[in-house]
């Protein structure tokens, strides 16, 4: 089935080009290496535009025209197969913005700047994979090779305690990759080894509903046992409930540009990877665990956001706010139903680019103060009268937190109301649990804001500078697209429509 | 009668050159001047028998498996494919012999002998078809251990390591031939293609004795690979020898070791008579034993040798697994994590051995900010530390998945889970280097003397497999699957 264009093939190892380049420029030429790596980037996304503008909306597959596939070890029937339907889409081009996006705020990096814009575009080139895989094995590879850079990313470039929250990264998630491996080799022995054992879409549909397998004299449920081995490892990445504690650490120590992808698009992957592999390979076990599914989702949102309310540090109240954001595409996830899947798939579009603005800005201020304490350790205030000192950077502000409180006009609204209404029915309980945690988030969020922008301006923060021409460049996009897509989100619902359709009519048979 | 031992000794050449190559080399060192400060001759004549004798194996690798004097030896592409991995191995020691200071300058050549003496041993036990030939090989390649253990004379540990070694050695080989024995009482043979038929109808008392003569059996061989609960000389053994041998020690017994289990187990135990699934039961529990104690241990270590030592007990486990599952896509899996663990090791134990000439120890903190001293040292290290640990791309990766993948096509999920968990927890100690390395700055700006460019071109082309293999495993994995275990 070789496609007739090379498209995906040029997104997903672009940013390869990039690092041999960077490689090639010698490290002392700083600037050289970050006009590259930006070009690369921009490159990179300026591919994923044109796939957008090619992309045919009203098929729920796979697009025909962008399917590749050769064979890599023939053995074992694993092959090289790329293809993009409405659901990776909206993450591709995500990717593809925040990256381009991230090279730019990355620019007054100093720290070994060839390793660093190297490890980047390493890693934007990982997720492209992740995303853009039809072969189990390979989705397996990216998902596990994203970890290296990001290893290094976050324990170089990151804070006092960067070490600890790498390693603790690290761990986690490869201790989730385990699980799916497991899943993923019993999937190909239960398929019988054949062409297609590794093949996604092959795999998908339910066969292996009836299935049985016995272990210690008793029989267990084959998509039962492994649905729940795969929801651990992509619930790791989410993080849902149990398993975000390394969350927290990572987003506080990794350098702005990292937390920015790691929050915008890392964490997408996990629900990514519900949509893509675990509901539709196992769909009976999902609709069985949908209840379990939807109770972690709103223990996420009102747990994140309790947790959230607590912290002192803004980055790690932001970091709990994705925790709690995220439960939100758990329950649209959970609710199986057409408005609630397009507003999970939504909202983790709105998520990546509402969480993005505001750990570029949390960037910014501390480019600026040195620290994010919103009260100190002693009880004084950390920052105050940001609003008088800081114009510009307080309305960018200002967009990023309503959008990720879900104001109606910004983004975070539309994927919000859609999640609500898609779960009322099945779950009214959980439903108006969650409507708390909505409230909850505005009381953060503004509590938030009033400590740090409000009040008399405090004696540090009258050296700040407010933002500057390629500050405001890197948040222009992204203000645009909150604003844009929370009047008008119909281009990103019209482009995942017929897939996310496709994948509710699925569930819908159980 | 004289024709049949001809014919016997034509499929016998590997072995025979390797032996010739050991007697080749005492008398070339022998014939050097007494005190010379370096004997070129005799790393010379050690490359030249061991490549020759590599180059007839690799020939040697499409050919169908024989049995040889009167079926006392059998010759197959399994066993072909160890002895590559091992002839390789003691290469790489032989070479890290000749740049490391910890083997005295006049004891290197002393090395060179006694390593491919322990080949010749290996080879043997690799292709044994009966328990007495089986013996003679273990005891070759033990004897001969024991001394390289105790090479650095003047090193209290290394004379530890020796005695130790020696004692252990001693009680295990005793344990096993008492097992033997008992064997031998109950079947009349001791040839294992005529154990084979008589030990799948064996039932009641019969098999009342035999479970246990193999368990003592058992003792011999589980030493040798170092596997739990008899892995305690190990760690030890491992920490006091001098640098090469551990890394020969690492390598080429260990394999020889598996050679030996997984043949007997595809010979004697592929039915499902009663002493068959004792054994396998047995085994099955010694392998996910082996690599939870060996992880776990290696956490605690101090010195990056003995957690080497430690994890490579880790890594005994995991390729006992490929046995366990008593299957041809088993022992492919096993053949291709040797050969991907004999890269890994050697580039890990070359690195460290020059880490430990510099310092005089291989202490963790030794290794902290190498990145920016050594940057081709240290990221040949990381990539090494990744593979081990099983991280995709890289060829541990393929091999732990090659593992998996037998495991799980006999549906042993839990020992998979087992297996996955523990690469979970070696992941933990591997990535300990990897942030000395990275994260923390260096105790002082010295560089290390002895890493000539020739050295980091060696290291670096070391580690172009273990990166390679885990991206363009096709072909490797084709040669695997054409080696066969002959079972007549």
């Amino acid at each position: 089935m070789h496609g007739s264009s090379h498209l995906l093939n040029w997104i997903l190892w672009m940013p390869f080009i990039g690092v041999l380049g960077n490689l090639l420029i010698p490290g002392s030429k700083k600037n050289a290496i970050r006009y590259w790596s930006l070009i690369n980037t921009a490159i990179t996304f300026i591919l994923t535009l044109v796939l957008y503008k090619n992309f045919d909306t009203s098929v729920a597959g796979m697009q025909e025209a962008y399917n590749f596939s050769i064979p890599w070890i023939k053995q074992f029937n694993i092959f090289y197969t790329v293809g993009v339907d409405g659901i990776s889409l909206p993450m591709i081009i995500l990717t593809g913005l925040l990256f381009f996006l991230c090279i730019l705020s990355s620019w007054t990096v100093e720290k070994s700047v060839k390793g660093y814009f190297s490890l980047f575009l390493f890693l934007q080139a990982s997720v492209f994979g992740v995303f853009l895989s039809l072969d189990f094995f390979l989705f397996y590879v990216f998902w596990e090779v994203m970890l290296i850079p990001m290893f290094f990313l976050i324990g170089i470039w990151g804070g006092e305690n960067k070490e600890y929250a790498a390693v603790k990264f690290f761990l986690y998630t490869f201790f989730g990759s385990i699980l799916m491996l497991v899943g993923m080799v019993a999937l190909y022995y239960a398929k019988g080894k054949g062409v297609d054992a590794f093949n996604i879409l092959a795999l998908s549909g339910g066969q292996f509903t009836d299935l049985k397998l016995s272990m210690f004299g008793s029989e267990f449920s084959f998509d039962k046992l492994f649905f729940v081995f795969m929801f651990i490892g992509f619930a790791i990445k989410v993080p849902v409930f149990p398993f975000h504690t390394w969350l927290p650490h990572a987003h506080v120590q990794a350098p702005t540009a990292v937390s920015v992808i790691l929050a915008g698009v890392l964490l997408k992957m996990g629900t990514y990877g519900f949509l893509r592999i675990a509901y539709p390979i196992f769909p009976s076990a999902s609709v069985y665990f949908a209840d379990a599914i939807a109770w972690l989702g709103l223990v996420n949102v009102i747990y994140g956001a309790f947790c959230a309310m607590a912290q002192t540090d803004v980055k790690k109240l932001v970091a709990y706010s994705s925790v709690s954001h995220m439960g939100f595409v758990m329950l649209g996830l959970a609710a199986m139903t057409t408005q609630g899947m397009n507003g999970a798939v939504l909202q983790m579009f709105n998520h990546g680019t509402s969480t993005a603005m505001m750990f570029l800005l949390i960037g910014i201020l501390y480019e600026r103060s040195h620290h994010r304490y919103i009260v100190r350790p002693d009880g004084s205030k950390g920052f105050g009268g940001l609003y008088t000192q800081l114009p510009k950077f307080s309305i960018v502000f200002i967009i990023a937190m309503f959008a990720s409180m879900g104001l109606p006009g910004l983004s975070g609204f539309i994927s919000e109301a859609l999640i609500f209404l898609g779960i009322y029915e099945r779950y009214t309980t959980i439903t108006v649990l969650a409507l708390i945690g909505l409230l909850l988030g505005a009381a953060y969020l503004l509590w938030m804001f009033k400590r740090m922008f409000f009040g008399d301006v405090i004696e540090e923060c009258k050296s700040y500078t407010d933002m500057n021409a390629r500050e405001i460049a890197y948040m222009l996009p992204l203000c645009v697209a909150v604003i844009v897509f929370g009047i008008y989100p119909a281009p990103i619902l019209n482009m995942m429509k017929a897939s996310v359709g496709s994948l509710v009519k699925l569930l819908g048979t159980y | 009668m004289a024709m049949k031992y001809l014919v016997s000794l034509g499929h016998y050449v590997p072995e025979l050159l390797a032996c010739l190559t050991m007697f080749g080399l005492i008398l070339v060192e022998a014939a050097q001047e007494k005190g010379a400060k370096s004997k070129p001759l005799v790393g010379a004549t050690a490359f030249l028998g061991l490549i020759a004798t590599f180059v007839i194996l690799c020939l040697n690798l499409s050919k169908p498996g024989v049995s040889i004097f009167t079926n006392s030896i059998v010759i197959d592409s399994f066993g072909t494919f160890i002895k590559i991995i091992m002839v390789l191995g003691t290469l790489g020691a032989i070479y890290i012999a000749n740049q490391s200071n910890d083997i005295y300058q006049g004891l290197k050549s002393e090395f060179s002998i006694m390593a491919v003496g322990v080949l010749v041993g290996g080879m043997l036990l690799t292709s044994a078809n009966n328990m007495l030939l089986l013996y003679i090989g273990l005891e070759t390649l033990s004897i001969l251990s024991y001394v390289m253990a105790s090479l650095k004379k003047n090193d209290e540990r290394s004379g530890e390591a020796g005695l130790k070694y020696s004692l252990y050695g001693g009680i295990s080989a005793g344990i096993m031939l008492f097992g033997m024995s008992h064997i031998f009482g109950v079947l009349g043979t001791i040839n294992f293609s005529e154990m084979a038929p008589l030990l799948a109808e064996i039932s009641g008392d019969k098999a009342l004795i035999l479970i246990p003569s193999f368990l003592l059996f058992f003792v011999g061989l589980g030493y040798k690979i170092a596997c739990v609960p008899f892995h305690m000389w190990s760690p030890d053994v491992y920490e006091g020898s001098p640098l090469p041998v551990t890394t020969f020690f690492s390598i080429v017994p260990k394999l020889a070791g598996m050679a030996v289990i997984a043949r007997l187990t595809m010979v004697l135990f592929n039915n499902s008579g009663i002493v068959s699934v004792s054994w396998l039961g047995a085994l099955s529990v010694i392998a996910a034993l082996t690599m939870t104690i060996g992880n776990i241990s290696a956490i605690g270590q101090r010195s990056v040798k003995r957690m080497l030592a430690y994890s490579s007990i880790g890594h005994a486990g995991v390729m006992l697994l490929g046995i366990v599952v008593v299957s041809e896509i088993g022992l492919r899996s096993l053949l291709f994590y040797g050969f991907t663990y004999l890269f890994m090791t050697l580039v890990a134990f070359y690195i460290v051995s020059f880490v430990n000439d510099k310092y005089g120890n291989d202490h963790f903190e030794r290794f902290s900010g190498l990145i920016n001293k050594h940057p081709i040292m240290a990221i040949s290290m990381i990539i090494v530390m990744f593979s081990l640990a099983g991280i995709p791309p890289l060829s541990g990766f393929v091999a732990k998945f090659n593992i998996f993948s037998a495991v799980i096509a006999k549906k042993y999920y839990v020992l998979a889970l087992v297996a996955g968990i523990n690469s979970v927890i070696s992941l933990y100690y591997y990535m300990k280097i990897v942030r000395l390395m990275v994260f923390k700055t260096s105790e002082s700006d010295e560089l290390i003397g002895g890493l000539t460019l020739r050295n980091q071109i060696i290291i670096g082309a070391l580690t172009v497999p273990v990166v390679t293999l885990g991206i363009f495993w096709e072909k490797v994995i084709g040669v695997v699957t054409s080696a066969t275990l002959m079972i007549q």
